[in-house]
């Protein structure tokens, strides 16, 4: 079973990496795999505050935001290439998920009143960069350097795709470490229960704040290659319906196992951006009617994520595979 | 001051509102001794047990635990220190495995590697080995509670508060869990302060008893004491029940 699991994954990594050069002539194609990697990377991201610590996060697009202006502003004003840039803007999503996460973990904000306040956050900070013309306003603030590797504005879509490929497993690298280490199990006992983990000895202000730190720099760091992918910066970067998204991805893939927001990511996203190419055309907005009908059908019947569903044939299938070379 | 107080309750007095749940009370518990907590039902058990465990901190009074003030110290600092407790309402961690659950009591004291070996230790000596890998959610509630005992072990505690344990066990689960903590008691040199209402259970294990009512402390003693004095079967079962 195990190397079987070692076989898939390298099955995997493979496809992944081969995957552009079936697209190689079709421009929409990259577009569509880049931007499914990117919510799949933000998705994973999520797990770890929303999965594993069970704090409802609305509030990827702030600190996806927080990157790009970051990273965008750097380059603008200061020529300082986004492969530095992203980092910082991570930098500045953590000092920004600190700022916040302290005084809402400290006044025990949980439940709905954790998800209404990350909610908010994303649209205080749509508002506030709109107004702060110096840095946002609402014109679009175009970056330079169009087609300069050095500044990580290509011309193509392919090594957005792999820059993307690294971060998704980057996070999800830092997914399995943390399900297998203390904090990672903190984090699940503190999801389920506060107060019996506090007795256990469970520091839940410094443990949720670890996670929110953790989750706010992948998101960041994402920010600033979405920056650099879209070629501008503007402050609807700060966007509710992407973050919204981000936690339904997460939900729906599967809360608190690694991989489960990228299953639910690939499967949604990619369902959702095909709907939209066939159907957008003649009856606008009735992809969104079909998208959401599909949430509500895997929520009302695997609450516990898409990924179970999988696991489960997954399993099924194997073990009828295994009794069937035993019979003969 | 030379004593062998594990804990020292000094005038606590807890109030929600206008309510008095806790008044003025104090109490001490011995190292190595298991002490009881009993009184009918409001009598503020559990708010006490709250307010020594650092999950409600009190208008008054504190709470000296091996000798340091711990009245307004968080619940995984005392926790650090040596005191975990379990919960009257079962409070497992629903979405985790027994061994996964176990085992975040586990990390107080040890690495991840040590871990391990702590959650076996604890899991044979609470039965559990055939349930380790299962989910919390599925379990019933004698191994749920013993589940919580498992868990506030893998801490390493010098006292253990256990709110009422032996509450909806049936008689042989009860007698299996007094077992079990008789030898945590003798083996393990943990102090034992429980909060009861299976009479049968605080009789059996305690070598003390405080009685609680209506937030007040009316009596303290052995259990032959307790059962005899007037105050408690008042308190119990009204003032005509004396004669």
């Amino acid at each position: 079973m195990k190397n079987l699991r070692i076989v898939s994954l390298l099955f995997l990594i493979l496809l992944v990496l081969i995957l552009p050069f079936f697209f190689r002539s079709n421009q929409y194609g990259m577009i569509l795999l880049t931007t499914i990697l990117l919510y799949g990377v933000l998705a994973t991201a999520w797990n770890i505050i929303g999965g594993m610590a069970g704090q409802l996060d609305l509030a990827a697009g702030a600190y996806l935001g927080l990157g790009a202006f970051t990273t965008g502003t750097l380059l603008l004003r200061f020529n300082l290439t986004p492969w530095i840039g992203i980092f910082v803007g991570g930098l500045v999503a953590v000092l920004f998920a600190i700022l916040v996460g302290l005084p809402l973990f400290r006044f025990k904000v949980k439940e709905v009143w954790y998800a209404l306040s990350s909610s908010a956050l994303v649209e205080v900070l749509r508002i506030a960069f709109i107004m702060w013309e110096k840095i946002g306003g609402p014109v679009e603030r175009y970056l330079p350097n169009y087609g300069s590797a050095l500044y990580m504005r290509f011309s193509s879509y392919i090594p957005y795709y792999y820059i993307m490929v690294i971060l998704l497993f980057a996070s999800l690298f830092v997914n399995y470490w943390i399900s297998r280490s203390k904090l990672g199990y903190y984090l699940i006992a503190l999801g389920d229960d506060e107060d019996a983990a506090e007795v256990l000895g469970v520091n839940v202000r410094s443990s949720k704040l670890k996670a929110l730190v953790i989750y706010a720099f992948i998101v960041g760091l994402t920010g600033g290659v979405y920056a650099c992918i879209y070629g501008f910066i503007h402050p609807n970067f700060f966007s509710s319906p992407l973050s919204t998204e981000v936690a339904i991805l997460g939900i729906v893939g599967g809360m608190g196992i690694t991989y489960g927001p990228l299953v639910g990511a690939v499967l949604l996203v990619s369902m959702r951006e095909l709907l939209r190419a066939n159907l957008g055309g003649q009856l606008e907005s009735l992809y969104l009617v079909i998208y959401s009908v599909v949430l509500i059908l895997i929520v009302l019947f695997r609450p516990r994520g898409i990924t179970t569903l999988l696991q489960d044939t997954f399993n099924k299938l194997f073990s009828r595979w295994v009794r069937n070379n035993h019979a003969e | 001051m030379q004593n062998n107080f594990i804990l020292q309750v000094e005038n606590i007095t807890k109030k929600f509102g206008n309510l008095v749940a806790v008044n003025n009370v104090s109490l001490n518990v011995v190292q190595g001794e298991i002490v009881g907590l009993i009184g009918p039902n409001g009598a503020g058990k559990t708010t006490l047990f709250n307010v020594i465990s650092g999950l409600f901190p009190p208008e008054r009074g504190r709470v000296i635990f091996k000798g340091k003030d711990v009245t307004r110290v968080v619940p995984h600092v005392i926790c650090k220190m040596g005191m975990s407790r379990t919960f009257q309402v079962t409070r497992a961690f629903a979405s985790m495995s027994v061994e996964d659950a176990i085992r975040v009591g586990a990390y107080n004291r040890h690495t991840n590697k040590e871990t391990l070996e702590i959650v076996n230790e604890v899991i044979q000596f609470c039965d559990l080995g055939k349930l380790r890998r299962r989910k919390c959610a599925d379990l019933g509630l004698a191994a749920l509670r013993r589940v919580e005992l498992a868990r506030a072990l893998a801490t390493e505690p010098d006292l253990l508060l256990l709110d009422e344990a032996g509450a909806g066990l049936n008689p042989s689960e009860l007698g299996n869990l007094m077992d079990i903590l008789k030898e945590v008691n003798r083996e393990k040199g943990i102090t034992l302060f429980v909060v009861e209402h299976v009479m049968q259970m605080v009789m059996g294990l305690c070598q003390r008893i405080f009685v609680l009512d209506a937030g007040e402390l009316i009596a303290t003693g052995a259990p032959e004491e307790i059962s005899q004095n007037p105050r408690v079967i008042e308190a119990y079962l009204g003032k005509r029940a004396i004669r």
